[in-house]
């Protein structure tokens, strides 16, 4: 029997630090781990004691890629504690921001970090150089979610003008104008940018699984609504910790989610939201989804790539429609008086449904802070579709093997960083 | 200048600080924005319409080889940063090496310096260590020269 140990130094593309470890004889698993390092603890522990109003230029430090998730969970979750009326037009430019987050976040996902994997390319680069014209324009499209969130929340390390009770000062319309242009010449790029997608050799992997996800009766969920899931489960943010539940795993001190009930694991994300919530794609993403070919039930993780960009389609037309309806929130702020009791909320971050849960006491200090990033909702499920996926290929080489199992904790999205820096993975082959 | 890093995780921060500390310096050169950024990602879009850029960020050796407190000095070329500027720690594993080099694949790459700082501690919520520390006032001498030098008399 032959025994080997491959060792890849790094998962690239993927944020943060981790490893995933894997053990095979023959064609069996005898063994995979996935391990990740995780410091989300570290800002739950940093938030108590401190006072709600520093929570929203705490909370984005967590993620370098998704700040505005953090303080929107954070500040929404807060807000309904201490039953805060925002002013009118804080919805709007709140989902705004969030949106030019998802164009940002998914723009950079979809071609910089897994379409490399699907061309079976080594990085972005390559795949610049092969398509040249198409990274330029997946780049400009990019670069107009990053200007929607400097415009709204500031040019500094992370936006710093959302508050709890709105907006410590509000976009002008004269400040957002100058973004639709751009915006409809992203618009216009994206059925074309569909029909390459659909033209990417997509590995399979068909499964059954719980998905989950934010619903809202009027619009597409982003940062308010119930969760729903795609077995007809219903609940609030406030019911979260009785629906889903986190255990330990000795192998990491990352916590993996499950559901309470059946001990399951279950699936946030892009794809989780289109099967929750197609009905509600707008015009053109309804046809970047078709085109790209996507059509839902879907449950293969790898038509997550179709799904991103059916969702930075929606945040673009919706960006459009938010900046010409625009009228700044006045006052930018609502009064805001703290109380004591507890809040929880969840909105929808790239990468998946984003809970916070804080304890406050009546003077506003933080007693007690719970955040349940998407990533590691997603971890449990991670592990299951490397062992569904691995024993169809483990007779490749270890060089394509490891491709292989990148592309799979890859194609999540994952935020480990909200963790550290490196994915190191090695194989030992019994 | 762009500095990089998270405010919150140890050595991770000295590119944010370098920068922080230079910036009374930097504003009465000509010519000079100075950025901080939260992940290496973002340099994608701040080298647009630029003629130079000077990057500081922590880095980390892969397999060591580096004395925590080490400043390395390397530039772009018509290919992207060399090696010493891969193992910068940015955000998404797509960080200044990536987004420079594909700034050269795409052939719209400015005159880039990457100013990189081994490091030895990046646990969330840790202070800088002690070498990195001690490396500060050099690193901060070394982002202003460079700024003089790139911003011309």
């Amino acid at each position: 029997m032959t025994q080997r140990q491959v060792e890849v130094p790094v998962i690239a593309r993927v944020e943060g630090e981790g490893a995933l470890h894997i053990t095979t004889k023959d064609d069996e698993i005898l063994d995979l781990r996935l391990e990740i390092y995780e410091p989300p603890r570290f800002f739950e522990a940093f938030l108590q004691g401190r006072h709600f109003s520093e929570v929203p230029d705490i909370v984005p430090r967590i993620c370098g890629i998704c700040p505005v998730a953090y303080q929107m969970s954070a500040i929404h979750g807060l807000e309904q504690l201490f039953g805060v009326q925002v002013p009118d037009g804080t919805h709007e430019l709140r989902r705004l921001l969030y949106c030019g987050e998802w164009i940002e976040s998914h723009i950079l996902h979809i071609f910089l970090l897994a379409a490399p994997d699907f061309l079976e390319m080594h990085s972005a680069i390559e795949m610049a150089k092969e398509h040249p014209e198409l990274v330029k324009t997946v780049l400009g499209i990019k670069r107009v979610g990053n200007d929607i969130m400097e415009k709204v929340g500031g040019r500094e390390i992370h936006p710093v003008s959302p508050r709890v009770g709105g907006f410590s000062r509000a976009a002008r319309k004269r400040e957002l104008d100058p973004l639709l242009p751009r915006l409809e010449w992203a618009l216009e790029q994206m059925p074309g940018i569909a029909d390459f997608v659909a033209t990417l050799p997509r590995p399979e992997l068909p499964r059954q699984t719980e998905m989950v996800g934010l619903v809202h009766p009027d619009e597409y969920g982003i940062n308010e609504g119930d969760l729903a899931s795609t077995t007809g489960r219903r609940f609030t943010a406030a019911e979260f910790e009785q629906v889903s539940r986190e255990e330990h795993v000795a192998h990491s001190n990352a916590l993996h989610s499950v559901m309470v009930d059946t001990g399951a694991p279950y699936f946030v994300g892009p794809l989780a939201r289109v099967n929750l919530n197609a009905g509600q794609l707008t015009p053109v993403a309804t046809d970047v989804m078709r085109r790209a070919g996507l059509s839902v039930p879907e449950a293969d993780p790898f038509f997550s790539m179709a799904a991103r960009l059916a969702e930075a389609t929606l945040a673009v037309e919706e960006s459009i429609r938010i900046i010409r309806d625009y009228r700044a929130p006045e006052p930018s702020m609502a009064q805001v008086t703290p109380r004591a009791g507890r809040g929880m909320w969840v909105t929808e971050a790239p990468r998946g449904a984003l809970y916070h849960r804080y304890d406050v006491a009546e003077d506003g200090t933080i007693l007690e802070a719970k955040i349940v990033p998407p990533t590691s909702q997603n971890l449990r499920h991670m592990e299951k579709d490397l062992r569904d996926f691995l024993p169809g290929v483990l007779d490749r080489p270890d060089e394509e093997l490891t491709r292989l199992c990148e592309m799979v904790v890859r194609n999540y999205d994952p935020c480990i960083s909200c963790a550290t820096h490196f994915l190191t993975l090695d194989v030992t082959r019994l | 200048m762009i500095g990089l890093g998270n405010p919150e995780a140890g050595d991770d921060a000295v590119g944010l600080l370098s920068v922080q500390l230079a910036r009374p310096e930097l504003t009465e050169l000509p010519g000079v924005e100075i950025v901080q950024a939260g992940a290496g990602v973002h340099v994608i879009d701040l080298l647009q319409g630029i003629e130079a850029a000077v990057v500081v960020d922590a880095i980390r050796a892969p397999l060591g080889g580096r004395a925590p407190g080490t400043v390395v000095r390397v530039e772009a070329g018509p290919e992207g940063l060399p090696a010493e500027a891969s193992s910068s720690l940015s955000s998404h594993g797509f960080g200044v090496a990536e987004a420079v080099g594909l700034a050269a694949a795409l052939g719209e790459v400015p005159l880039v310096v990457f100013i990189g700082v081994e490091v030895a501690e990046l646990t969330a919520g840790s202070p800088l260590s002690a070498p990195v520390e001690a490396a500060l006032p050099a690193l901060v001498a070394a982002v202003v020269e460079e700024a003089r030098r790139l911003a011309g008399p």
